[in-house]
């Protein structure tokens, strides 16, 4: 017995540390970055132009790829949602649907630069500009918002849909005035996750629409554009490292977008789930 | 009053009503898939593009030897050898660490205390790879060239690294869901048979969530493979085979290393441009596989996991 209560302390303790040394690079990561990056964050380095040693352009490119990204598959993402939890249950197509898009969820963001730059950039004769970014990048995250999206539809209590249809509503009164409304929390943290994807995203824009010094902000889709990315991508790689400084502000800023979307996501998840007691 | 003398009028907006349901229906379908077409367009557009590289090369694609575009040497044997041993490397240390903290999340902690560790652990999943890349260069790299005396430090090692902390979240993610849907009945019978609670998670929920912990780890190495940012900047991109083959201290060219670095300067048309679209095949296949299988595996587990 005491052998026993011995050995089971001692796979406690062992299976606490991977947790233990997991959380702990997390902070590392937060520390590190955040440590070395406010030195050299300032508003003037985030509102001067690129041309001058700022990242403005970076930053306000990466807000234009993420809001057409999201524009293009947010409605794609919903309706097919929709389809699948509301119309095709179960159903021949709906598992055809479901098949494709894990294979979408599947294929490396490398290869959605493939694709981007021969479909839309060369064969629909987009060149490397912000619209194939955008119709790239919509494509890659049509998956997470279709299943985030599903998933909170089909949460939707079954009581609420029975109480429209008894007052006389058509069933595509119900989804839009019902099903729709009270899934609503759980599809925009699906777009915000989608959202904090676009913003992290390297590989798949770094031939479909991205230059490493922009002369101003494109002033039409169909020009290229810089993203904080691309250009950190850029400072890191292309040109020798003569100013970190300015590349672990970039880093910060850009962990700082990633990590608050996804714990603001997180926070609604928690907040949904604990509305319909799931 | 005025509906009800007037039936023909009422029937017309039923029959109406019917219509527009059924146009919906359909519009939402055709809408629905245009994932299809997406999937559809990626795989036949890829390929066209690598086709011309397959027929010229043919197998010396996948065997040839050596990779220099500047010489019009085409092997991607190197490159394939490259990402093998990185992804090998980088399941080696994720794997134990993974499965043990879901482990431990799951059975160990109180569920009020496991899912917020959980979702701190899957934040790290989400930092972009470009800041693995990143920290990878600054602060492992050195580290690694300090203790194994290799210049420079970026070899597949660092990579194995910086790519495990990357992949660990898909690894506990999945799998904590899979241990969590052990049933409970399984638990209690086990438990109520004297048996400790390590030797209730050892012959008990271990084996009934192992296909879906396989899949975990497939899923997590699919993600591995694809990983293109982080891993271009720590590896080295050094074109060779290392010796011995198992050496992780080499420098290593990767598929998707290959494919990020030369695209930007390849003449288009050309057949290193082709051969580029081939590695993404190559790429395409070993994913479409490893995913394949994950998928059949998860649908083992005890209760359906991942729903869409």
């Amino acid at each position: 017995m005491k052998k026993y209560r011995f050995l089971e302390k001692f796979i406690f303790i062992s299976l606490s540390l991977p947790v233990t040394a997991l959380i702990l690079c997390f902070l590392w990561i937060l520390v590190s970055i955040g440590v070395e990056g406010v030195k050299s964050l300032s508003w003037k380095f985030l509102i001067t132009s690129v041309m001058d040693g700022g990242i403005f352009e970076s930053i306000v490119g990466t807000l234009y790829m993420l809001g057409g990204a999201v524009t293009i598959a947010t409605p794609i993402g919903v309706a097919t949602a929709v389809y699948l939890a509301e119309y095709a249950k179960g159903g021949k197509i709906a598992r055809i649907i479901i098949q494709a898009i894990h294979n979408i969820a599947g294929i490396p963001s490398i290869i959605f630069g493939l694709f981007g730059y021969t479909f839309f950039c060369t064969f629909l004769g987009f060149g490397i500009s912000l619209l194939s970014g955008w119709l790239t990048l919509a494509c890659m995250i049509l998956p997470i918002i279709v299943s985030g999206s599903y998933e909170a539809i089909s949460m939707v209590p079954l009581s609420f849909k029975k109480a429209a249809i008894a007052l006389g509503a058509s069933k595509l009164r119900v989804i839009r005035d019902v099903v729709i409304p009270t899934a609503a929390p759980g599809i925009a943290t699906s777009i915000i996750l989608g959202i904090s994807r676009v913003a992290g995203e390297t590989a798949a824009i770094l031939f479909t629409s991205c230059v490493y010094l922009t002369n101003g902000l494109p002033s039409n889709p169909l020009q290229p554009v810089m993203t904080l990315t691309y250009n950190l991508f850029g400072m890191l790689v292309a040109t020798p490292r003569d100013s970190l400084g300015d590349a672990f502000a970039m880093a910060l800023v850009l962990l700082m977008i990633v990590i608050v979307l996804n714990t603001f996501a997180y926070f609604m998840r928690i907040y949904y789930r604990r509305r319909w007691n799931i | 009053m005025g509906i009800i003398s007037n039936p023909p009028s009422l029937l017309n907006i039923i029959d109406f009503m019917k219509k527009k349901g059924a146009i919906i229906e359909i519009v939402l379908a055709i809408v629905s898939l245009s994932s299809v077409l997406i999937l559809v367009l990626i795989v036949v557009f890829v390929f066209n593009e690598a086709l011309p590289a397959l027929l010229f090369l043919g197998p010396r694609l996948i065997l040839g030897g050596k990779w220099a575009p500047y010489y019009e040497e085409y092997g991607a044997l190197p490159l394939i050898l490259g990402s093998l041993l990185v992804v090998l490397g980088s399941a080696l240390i994720a794997v134990p660490l993974g499965v043990l903290s879901a482990i431990f999340l799951t059975e160990y902690l109180p569920r009020s205390l496991g899912e917020p560790l959980r979702s701190i652990i899957e934040l790290l999943g989400t930092i972009p790879s470009i800041i693995y890349g990143f920290l990878g260069m600054i602060f492992i790299a050195p580290v690694i060239s300090n203790l194994f005396e290799v210049p420079l430090g970026k070899t597949a090692l660092t990579g194995s690294i910086v790519l495990s902390i990357m992949i660990v979240p898909t690894i506990v993610s999945i799998s904590s869901e899979v241990i969590a849907s052990v049933p409970k009945e399984y638990k209690m019978a086990a438990l109520a048979l004297g048996a400790t609670k390590w030797q209730c998670i050892k012959s008990v929920i271990l084996p009934t969530a192992m296909p879906g912990i396989f899949a975990s780890i497939l899923l997590a190495l699919g993600r591995a493979i694809g990983e293109t940012i982080a891993v271009l900047m720590v590896c080295g991109c050094v074109p060779i085979i290392p010796s011995p083959p198992w050496n992780y201290l080499s420098p290593v060219h990767t598929l998707t290393s290959a494919i990020a670095l030369d695209m930007g300067e390849v003449a288009i048309g050309s057949l290193h441009y082709h051969v580029l679209f081939g590695l993404g095949v190559i790429l395409m296949l070993i994913t479409f596989t490893v995913n394949t299988i994950a998928d059949i595996l998860l649908k083992k587990a005890p209760r359906s996991v991942i729903r869409v």
